[in-house]
């Protein structure tokens, strides 16, 4: 027990001497590596543990084009990222690019001056998609302080085996997708492979994104909010929660205590149909079984939506910046503005299988392509994580913790809708 | 050498890693918790801002209390399950000595696993979906047994606390065990000798003596539950689901720090650990003190 205290202890301790620690130029000592004498080491961190094998390839690129430029990939355990960069910008030893966050997860490193702005240093920005862009600025100087590296969009995989047996094809209205639902339900298949279990809260979210984007209203809402001429009490949100509620026969039995493996498991086994989910999770189903055959789909816009088209939510996954007390700061900036090319966004959506944020590229992998092409098409925001992290509580947290109630049928879509309007107020300011 | 300075080098190394690994950490805590923050970025003094927030703030406001109530009771489910059955496997290894030395070990087993990996295992016993636990009581016919335990707001708390006491149920146990061994047989022959029934020697003559055993198994049950975090977090996530009925202080005060992550963060959540340690420890000294007395009172 007093174990815990311990460890706690010196975790707090730690952040606190490399608080105190006095400032300096970054890490990258060029000559410890035992180079040329004028070759530059840069190092690079990142929360992709998993990816250091293709950041290492693609690195490669780089430095055949740079060759007075090494580049040192450190990743770090993403549960713990924040905390390590936030320490590692503060003091020496720290990068010279870094993975950064998106939204109100860069806010705090933007506030403690921590990261160089790079407005008119990389000129291809301007070419990015305004809405990815947004992701890599600060929230009150709407500085940009990083190159977006990819995206992630929110959709439906479907299972097309079992499509096929049932006689179902891709819906292409909403009474269409709760036909094919009931029709899967009665063959003895869990229609959507939704997990509302305690590692699963944070998805609820996006799967009210997927199914209820169009039905509040898309982009024009979000406008309006941030505007100050709607809430998120108004009868649209509401209804589009409602909407989850009404769903909830269709997802696994006993929701509120399903994990995400379990449903992964549903639905790579051919026990779930339908995969409500991000971008992000192609490669691990594809990996359980990469004999999958996986569809997608938009979900249509139920009765009574504002939009009229298919959503097709979207946001930016992070960017890479350039610490502000980099001792390398012109390598540096060479290296982000070569991640804003064609050239790394080809690589790295190749390599990683991820959607590029470097406007221009196409994903090799055709299910990935068409993801793409529907957010190119029918983008919106989420909202709730793009606008509503800027303050403590998230917009996000509030509403997963308040979907979870609602599934466990202790709260109305009402309630729900009133405690993200009450929990966002705290902080929120319309027309900012 | 004089004799304080002997002491001195014998403390000294202690006293120095005491102070660099606790008292300084708490300090800073404490420092830290009466400003206002942007990041990793001190803006200024906030005085007791970050304390007025915890307490004004939704949803904090709210989520305080309701994860104060549940350390409240996952304390008292504590006693009643793990202390209670703690003390009977003591007495009855006590009375019938057959196999101790096998059922202590057995006893004790768990808490050789860290929480974090029991809360694993629970709930993967548990899994609706998948768990043997349901596939089992389905499997003898009692369906209507099968419920979704870790996601009922109702039956949530109530396993969280059955599992806690089924890892922790050796520590009171050899507690107990080392406290009855302690107690003159005498005392028992002369009850019996009274006539005393059982049950009367072990209320007035058994039960009084253990009191510094109750003592110490109280407070450090005390200091364990309301610091409670991995096994929960294991169990029910950062939020304490489902619908937060598992929440505890412990789970607020993470995700206030680290999986918000907002530019008060650092403010907030020391604030936090200021107000938990402040209780745990007051508590603490005053239930010492309150068993102190009890005790003197048995000489």
């Amino acid at each position: 027990m007093t174990r815990r205290w311990i460890s706690g202890a010196i975790g707090v301790l730690a952040l606190a001497l490399a608080a105190c620690a006095p400032g300096g130029g970054a890490s990258g000592q060029g000559d410890d590596a035992g180079a040329g004498a004028d070759k530059v080491t840069l190092s690079l961190w990142s929360w992709r543990v998993e990816d250091v094998k293709a950041y290492e390839k693609i690195l490669a690129k780089f430095e055949e084009s740079h060759p007075k430029i090494h580049v040192e990939f450190k990743p770090f355990q993403a549960t713990e990222y924040n905390n390590i960069l936030a320490t590692g910008l503060s003091g020496t030893g720290g990068p010279d690019v870094a993975q950064l966050r998106a939204y109100g997860g860069l806010q705090p490193l933007v506030e403690a001056g921590q990261l160089v702005p790079l407005d008119g240093k990389v000129e291809a920005l301007s070419g990015f998609d305004g809405k990815l862009l947004e992701g890599a600025k600060g929230y009150r100087d709407g500085k940009i302080y990083g190159v977006p590296f990819a995206y992630q969009t929110l959709q439906v995989l479907y299972n097309k085996k079992l499509f096929g047996d049932n006689g179902i094809r891709p819906p292409a209205t909403w009474d269409e997708m709760i036909a094919a639902a009931d029709k899967l339900k009665a063959a003895g298949i869990t229609p959507f492979a939704v997990a509302a279990g305690p590692d699963a809260t944070w998805t609820l979210p996006i799967v009210h994104e997927i199914f209820g984007n169009a039905r509040y209203g898309g982009t024009a809402f979000r406008d309006a909010v941030l505007r100050g001429e709607k809430k998120f009490t108004d009868p649209d949100f509401t209804a589009s929660i409602k909407l989850i509620e009404d769903l909830k026969p269709y997802f696994p039995k006993d929701v509120v205590a399903v994990k995400i493996p379990d449903v992964q498991a549903l639905f790579v086994s051919g026990k779930a149909a339908m995969y409500p989910t991000g971008t992000f999770d192609l490669a691990p189903v594809l990996k359980a079984d990469p004999s999958l055959e996986i569809g997608v789909f938009q979900v249509p816009p139920p009765p009574g939506s504002p939009v009229t088209t298919p959503v097709t939510p979207g946001w930016a996954d992070g960017s890479f910046g350039v610490n502000a007390k980099s001792a390398h700061q012109a390598e540096a900036l060479e290296l982000v503005k070569w991640m804003a090319t064609p050239e790394f966004g080809q690589l790295y959506a190749n390599e990683l299988k991820q959607l590029s944020a470097v406007p221009g590229v196409t994903p090799s992998d055709p299910l990935l392509a068409e993801m793409a092409g529907n957010y190119a098409a029918n983008g919106a925001p989420y909202m709730l994580l793009v606008d509503f992290r800027y303050g403590q509580p998230n917009g996000d947290a509030v509403f997963r913790d308040e979907l979870q109630k609602m599934l466990t049928g202790q709260a109305e879509p009402k309630a729900v809708a009133e405690s993200v309007r009450k929990g966002v107020e705290q902080w929120f300011k319309p027309g900012n | 050498m004089p004799r304080w300075r002997v002491l001195a080098v014998f403390l000294l190394p202690a006293l120095l890693l005491y102070s660099v690994f606790i008292i300084y950490p708490l300090v800073t805590a404490l420092n830290y918790s009466f400003f206002e923050w942007r990041g990793i970025r001190q803006v200024g003094f906030a005085g007791l801002d970050n304390y007025r927030d915890l307490f004004g703030v939704y949803p904090y406001d709210q989520q305080l209390w309701r994860a104060f109530w549940h350390n409240g009771l996952f304390f008292a489910g504590t006693m009643l399950i793990q202390n209670t059955v703690g003390l009977l496997f003591a007495l009855l290894l006590f009375r019938y000595r057959r196999g101790k030395r096998f059922l202590q070990a057995a006893f004790t087993t768990p808490y050789l696993v860290d929480p974090l990996v029991v809360g694993y295992l629970w709930s993967l016993l548990l899994n609706p979906t998948f768990g043997p636990v349901n596939a089992l009581l389905e499997a003898v016919g009692l369906d209507s047994w099968a419920l979704p335990w870790l996601g009922d707001t109702r039956t949530a708390l109530p396993i969280v606390i059955v599992v806690n006491a089924w890892q922790w149920v050796g520590f009171p146990m050899l507690l107990f065990s080392a406290a009855l061994a302690g107690i003159p047989a005498e005392y028992h022959e002369a009850a019996r000798v009274d006539g005393a029934s059982a049950w009367q020697t072990f209320r007035r003559v058994t039960l009084p003596l253990l009191t510094p055993a109750i003592g110490v198994v109280s407070v450090l049950t005390f200091i364990g539950n309301f610091n409670a975090f991995g096994l929960i977090y294991a169990m029910a996530g950062s939020t304490g689901s489902p619908a937060g009925s598992t929440d505890v202080l412990g789970l607020l005060f993470y995700r206030v720090a680290f999986v918000e992550g907002g530019v008060e963060a650092i403010g907030r959540s020391s604030a936090l650990a200021v107000l938990m340690f402040v209780f745990i420890f007051g508590v603490s000294l005053l239930a010492t003190a309150y068993f102190r007395r009890r005790e003197r009172m048995l000489v």
